[in-house]
């Protein structure tokens, strides 16, 4: 029997991608060397094109419709869980609790998709005004999310950094580092899950070598940093933000209702009552 | 340059004949020679100059059914001034309009250098009777049109009644006087290189100023290889007559580095005389939008987002 060793590559527009510049870095599991794609500042340019119409595409999705994709996604988890299991075993983990992060992940994932259709109606708000019309506050998901991974082993830690903004119509750039070999695994059943391309790009590398490309770009409109990184870069970043009105976020909150506020913009409207 | 005279010319039909019936054209040696001047690498400084050249030739063309008087003074507004946050950023070239539109777009245009460009002879078909095309020509030229982009009788080309087109280009000449004639020969319905080289050949023998690659309404529009060709006949044309004729590619370039590998193409052929508005330009919707756009990112570093750029 011969051990075909897989090549895990960027996931950009609904399509597996090596680096356009052809680098890579090279992580070890279980005395195996693999090699995983060390993104450029191109690549990170094509994924933001791609997020940018893939936003267009996931945020007009209807609140039911992503309802069901997200737990189309949970499905396809479950159906691989045993690999998802060693691969974690494959990183140190013992069997058990590889299962408990990989149960996690799917129970996170239902919670955030019975989420899609109410988090609206929980968010927004009729104002109380004393004239005779309706104030009311809605939410719109803010657009292009970058999010970095953080530095510990676990799909469900990738998860939490994803499907806050995910679930409420944002498209996300995932990067992640340490958490990559998982994240590009996890991009395949993001493939069968019926996303629109563009909605989620997974890519993986260095952060320090596109933290500049990043923070400046324009049609970014949120950056969510789930590591902790150390406070020159941070400061470089809020400071590169700051000339596009972009929001940083470091180490937001992933619990519960909360999780999703960082990636809604309100809209104010009011209408008149009726007489 | 400019305003040539089909009477001027030294050129008769029977050399045009002979010229065209001579046309043959080495497709693989083609593709390689603009494939290879595709691979240039472009340095920074040199990238802006290129960038702010392309502004400068470019026709901000909008040609919809659509088109109101509104629509055409924003597109104006932006032709001036391309970005108003940055005075650096020249105006581009000229606007291109429907001739029903041509007053309108000249009035607002004004005190600027932008020219106002009309589409006539029935563009983008072109199949209509003589008679129709010249009222339609002069029509655009009484409203005040500076420049006039006509398409070629493609029925009539591809039919093989070359005399025929040649005669509908002077026809119309005569009516453009010194008004600058340019002539589409839309490549995408001519098919072949052979073919381009011989629309080329006579659209340059009738007397056009410029001669444009496509009306951007075909999925197939401009390509480098047509270009390459077309560029091959202007040089050609010019060491028989003396008369240099411009170039204008139309239709499918829409982002800069596209447009900086025309650039070079036109550099490394015809020579720096060419790297001029008055005989090089592009047709222009999107790309302005991502010239303007890269321009920025070299100054600041930082990709742009096509809402931060005037609409037009």
């Amino acid at each position: 029997m011969i051990d075909i060793k897989k090549t895990y590559k960027n996931y950009v527009d609904g399509k597996y991608v090596r680096s356009e510049s052809g680098k890579t870095y090279t992580k070890e599991l279980k005395n195996e060397f693999y090699e995983l794609p060390l993104t450029s500042k191109k690549d990170i340019r094509d994924a933001v094109t791609s997020s940018k119409n893939g936003y267009k595409k996931w945020s007009s999705t209807t609140p039911y419709l992503r309802m069901q994709i997200l737990y189309r996604l949970s499905e396809m988890i479950e159906g691989n869980k045993e690999s998802y299991v060693e691969l974690l075993m494959d990183h140190g983990f013992t069997k058990q609790k590889a299962n408990k992060d990989i149960d996690e992940s799917i129970k996170n994932i239902v919670w955030f998709a019975g989420l899609a259709d109410k988090w609206e109606q929980l968010a927004g708000n009729l104002n109380p005004v004393s004239e005779e019309y309706f104030n009311i506050s809605h939410q719109n998901p803010i657009g292009v999310v970058f999010s970095l991974s953080g530095s510990n082993v676990s799909l469900n830690e990738l998860l939490m950094s994803i499907l806050p903004s995910l679930t409420v119509g944002c498209s996300v750039i995932s990067y992640s580092e340490e958490n990559s070999v998982m994240a590009l695994k996890f991009a395949e059943d993001i493939n069968n899950s019926d996303f629109p391309s563009g909605s989620l790009n997974i890519l993986s590398g260095k952060f320090e070598n596109i933290l500049d490309d990043v923070s400046k770009h324009v049609e970014i409109n949120l950056v969510a940093l789930h590591k902790e990184l150390d406070n020159e870069g941070l400061k470089t970043i809020e400071q590169n933000a700051s000339e596009s009105v972009k929001r940083v976020f470091s180490q937001p909150s992933t619990e519960g209702f909360s999780s999703i506020l960082p990636y809604l913009e309100t809209k104010t409207v009011w209408h008149p009552k009726g007489t | 340059m400019g305003n040539i005279k089909t009477s001027d010319l030294s050129i008769q039909w029977s050399n045009v004949l002979e010229m065209v019936y001579e046309s043959r054209i080495d497709s693989v040696g083609l593709n390689e020679r603009v494939n290879s001047l595709a691979t240039r690498s472009i340095k920074k400084d040199s990238k802006l100059e290129a960038l702010n050249m392309i502004v400068s030739m470019c026709d901000l063309t909008t040609l919809e059914g659509e088109d109101t008087e509104g629509k055409i003074s924003q597109m104006v507004a932006k032709a001036i001034k391309p970005n108003p946050l940055d005075s650096s950023v020249p105006s581009v070239a000229a606007v291109c309009v429907y001739p029903s539109l041509v007053g309108t777009a000249k009035e607002k245009v004004q005190n600027s250098d932008v020219k106002v460009a009309a589409v006539s002879s029935y563009f983008p078909s072109g199949q209509v009777p003589m008679e129709s095309k010249l009222l339609d020509t002069k029509y655009a030229i009484e409203s005040g049109a500076d420049e006039i982009d006509i398409v070629i009788n493609r029925k009539a080309f591809l039919e093989g009644d070359y005399r025929r087109v040649y005669d509908e280009i002077v026809a119309l000449k005569e009516v453009c006087q010194d008004v600058h004639l340019k002539t589409i020969l839309e490549v995408g319905d001519l098919k072949t290189y052979e073919n381009i080289r011989k629309a080329s050949l006579i659209s340059l023998a009738a007397g056009s100023d410029f001669i444009k690659t496509s009306t951007g309404k075909l999925s197939i529009g401009s390509s480098r290889q047509a270009c390459y060709v077309m560029l091959k006949s202007v040089l050609d044309f010019e060491s028989m007559t003396g008369v240099k004729a411009g170039i204008k590619v139309a239709g499918g370039i829409r982002d800069a580095k596209d447009a900086i590998r025309y650039l070079v193409m036109i550099n490394e052929e015809m020579g720096s005389d060419w790297l001029n508005p008055e005989l090089f330009r592009f047709g222009a919707s999107s790309l302005l939008d991502d010239v303007l756009k890269q321009i920025k990112k070299l100054k600041t570093g930082a990709y742009q987002a096509g809402y931060y750029f005037p609409r037009g």
